[in-house]
């Protein structure tokens, strides 16, 4: 018997005869629709918003998408926006959305997140310590997260920050571009390293990550040894447990204690943790309490570009609703050991060539 | 096995005539829905049970009026459209759908109907079945689910699910294969008995 038989069965099992008083009902539902087309013309019916309000379920979602519009506009209405790359850009060539991540360690988020007034945030070099570039396919079926090692070096072009200041180019760590110039010089410099035309930009403050993790209540992670990390003050037991904000924090940035010590090591528990991550934000919709927390936390740490306004970013989030969790693939520009720092990396200029022509033509 | 439950009407006007007689007379729409509704019912209370699907189900006509006019009259059976826009309504009910399937894994026997005679051989494989094949269904992804189900449950064909989700067949086929995949895979693992084509 295959599988397709057993299916049928099942829908067999699962079905259920209209009775003849419900397709009544909306028979007549249907027909005062007819009437009413006669004498009012064409109304032009848009998709109804919501299915007729049947228990908890529907209420749950209602709520969960009412808090989202409301936190939302308050994300993106907080003034410093992030400003995008003039003069020459590479082409859009298709539908595919590539966003630019960054994750910053600025003392200064903690502090406006404390509710101190620290003035302009771009006048407090913060650090990007995790750079990714996060890539739709035009059919939203893929989710391609690459990592971009923040120890690369890399020949920046020149650039010019927010105040005008020209920064001339040379060989130097890819992050430093954001220290200098803040997102917007980053952004140009990933564009014409990659040649990859991207959309968006995004800056999360990494201490406000921290309350993320805390109003989503913690995160999973087994450790396959103890670890005790002053640097990022930090200390934890071996095995399976559940870290709070702060903990979460610390293991993210733990680099000596845990692994090999390496960027790269760093970047693939990162990326563990972002999909755990994502995993249980994604879960959320069916507990609008804590969604309402989390987009709160999100909308303290978060700062993105004008263009990614309420409109596209729903649009985002209804073209992915049905990309399976499954289709998030996580990778890293290809580097090796680098020639004129051992403690940095350069990129595999052949294969990350490849790479990046792979997210230009949508075929990753 | 299960009576296929979705033929088109071998009488009478075909669907095309009647969606293109409601651009003038909105009242001949009546006839479609006479035609389809019990259909499309079925169809939604196997995904979202019988209280979900009344409501879906003059939803659909009411969409499917309101959009007569977008009609492509290259076509004269109207189920893959209506089938169309059923399968985006139930798009909101993703997660209701998973956790009815997950439901099922939990209780078995419940929801069970009389069965006939001839469906008893099946059913029973497809009960002892039932918890994997469940959750196999609440797991897959929603757009995968769609194309399984429309052509397990829906009776469509190939060209008809692609012509009701508006993509290509080819995309039909890879994601019944994957779906498909899943479903074996979960059943395999499970029942000693299943054998593989």
């Amino acid at each position: 018997m295959d599988d397709l038989t057993t299916l049928r069965a099942l829908g067999g099992e699962l079905e259920h005869e209209p009775s003849a008083a419900a397709l009544d009902g909306q028979r007549r539902r249907l027909l005062g629709a007819l009437d009413g087309s006669l004498d009012g013309g064409r109304r032009g019916r848009r998709w109804p918003r919501r299915p007729g309000a049947r228990g908890a379920v529907t209420l749950a979602l209602a709520a969960a998408a009412t808090a989202a519009v409301l936190v939302v506009p308050n994300l993106l209405l907080r003034g410093h926006e992030v400003p995008s790359p003039v003069g020459a850009r590479p082409v859009k060539a298709n539908e595919a959305i590539n966003v630019l991540v960054a994750g910053t360690d600025g003392q200064a988020g903690a502090r406006r997140s404390r509710g101190e007034d620290v003035g302009d945030p771009r006048a407090n070099a913060a650090r990007a310590d995790t750079l990714l570039l996060v890539h739709l396919s035009a059919d939203r079926e893929r989710v391609s997260v690459i990592s971009i090692p923040r120890d690369s070096m890399v020949l920046v072009p020149p650039c010019s920050s927010p105040a005008g200041k020209t920064v001339p180019a040379r060989i130097e760590m890819i992050n430093a571009s954001f220290a200098e110039g803040g997102m917007a010089c980053l952004w140009k410099r990933v564009e014409t390293l990659t040649g990859v035309r991207v959309d968006h930009a995004v800056e999360v403050d990494f201490s406000g990550f921290k309350g993320m993790v805390d109003a989503i209540g913690g995160i999973e992670v087994t450790l396959p040894s103890p670890v005790e990390d002053r640097q990022a003050k930090v200390r934890l037991p071996k095995g399976r447990q559940v870290l709070n904000g702060d903990q979460a924090l610390g293991y993210v940035r733990v680099r000596y204690s845990l692994g090999d010590g390496s960027d790269l090591e760093r970047i693939g528990r990162q990326q563990r943790f972002m999909a755990s991550l994502a995993r249980k934000a994604a879960g959320l919709t069916s507990d609008p309490v804590r969604l309402a927390a989390f987009l709160g936390e999100a909308a303290k740490s978060v700062k993105a570009d004008r263009g990614l306004d309420l409109a596209t970013l729903r649009a985002i989030a209804e073209s992915l609703d049905g990309t399976a969790p499954g289709s998030v693939e996580f990778l890293t520009v290809p580097v090796r050991p680098s020639a004129v720092d051992p403690m940095r990396l350069d990129w595999d200029r052949a294969a990350a060539s490849r790479l990046f022509a792979k997210v230009r033509d949508d075929t990753l | 096995m299960v009576p296929t439950m979705t033929a088109p009407p071998t009488t009478g006007t075909c669907d095309r005539d009647l969606v293109r007689e409601s651009w003038t007379r909105p009242e001949a729409f009546a006839a479609l829905f006479d035609r389809y509704a019990g259909m499309l019912y079925r169809y939604v209370s196997r995904r979202l049970g019988p209280e979900t699907a009344e409501d879906l189900v003059g939803e659909t006509f009411l969409v499917a009026f309101d959009r007569r006019r977008r009609y492509d009259l290259a076509y004269a059976d109207a189920r893959p459209w209506l089938f169309g826009i059923v399968t985006k309504l139930l798009s909101r009910h993703h997660r209701t759908e998973a956790a009815r399937y997950r439901a099922l894994r939990r209780s078995p026997g419940e929801g069970v109907v009389e069965n006939p005679a001839d469906r008893v051989a099946a059913e029973v494989t497809a009960l002892a079945c039932r918890p994997v094949l469940a959750e196999a269904l609440a797991g897959l992804p929603p757009r995968d689910r769609d194309v399984l189900l429309l052509i397990a449950w829906g009776d469509l064909s190939y060209e008809e699910t692609a012509r009701s989700l508006g993509v290509p067949v080819g995309t039909v086929r890879s994601r019944l294969n994957r779906a498909r995949r899943r479903i074996r895979a979960a059943l395999g693992e499970t029942n000693p008995m299943h054998e593989e084509e």
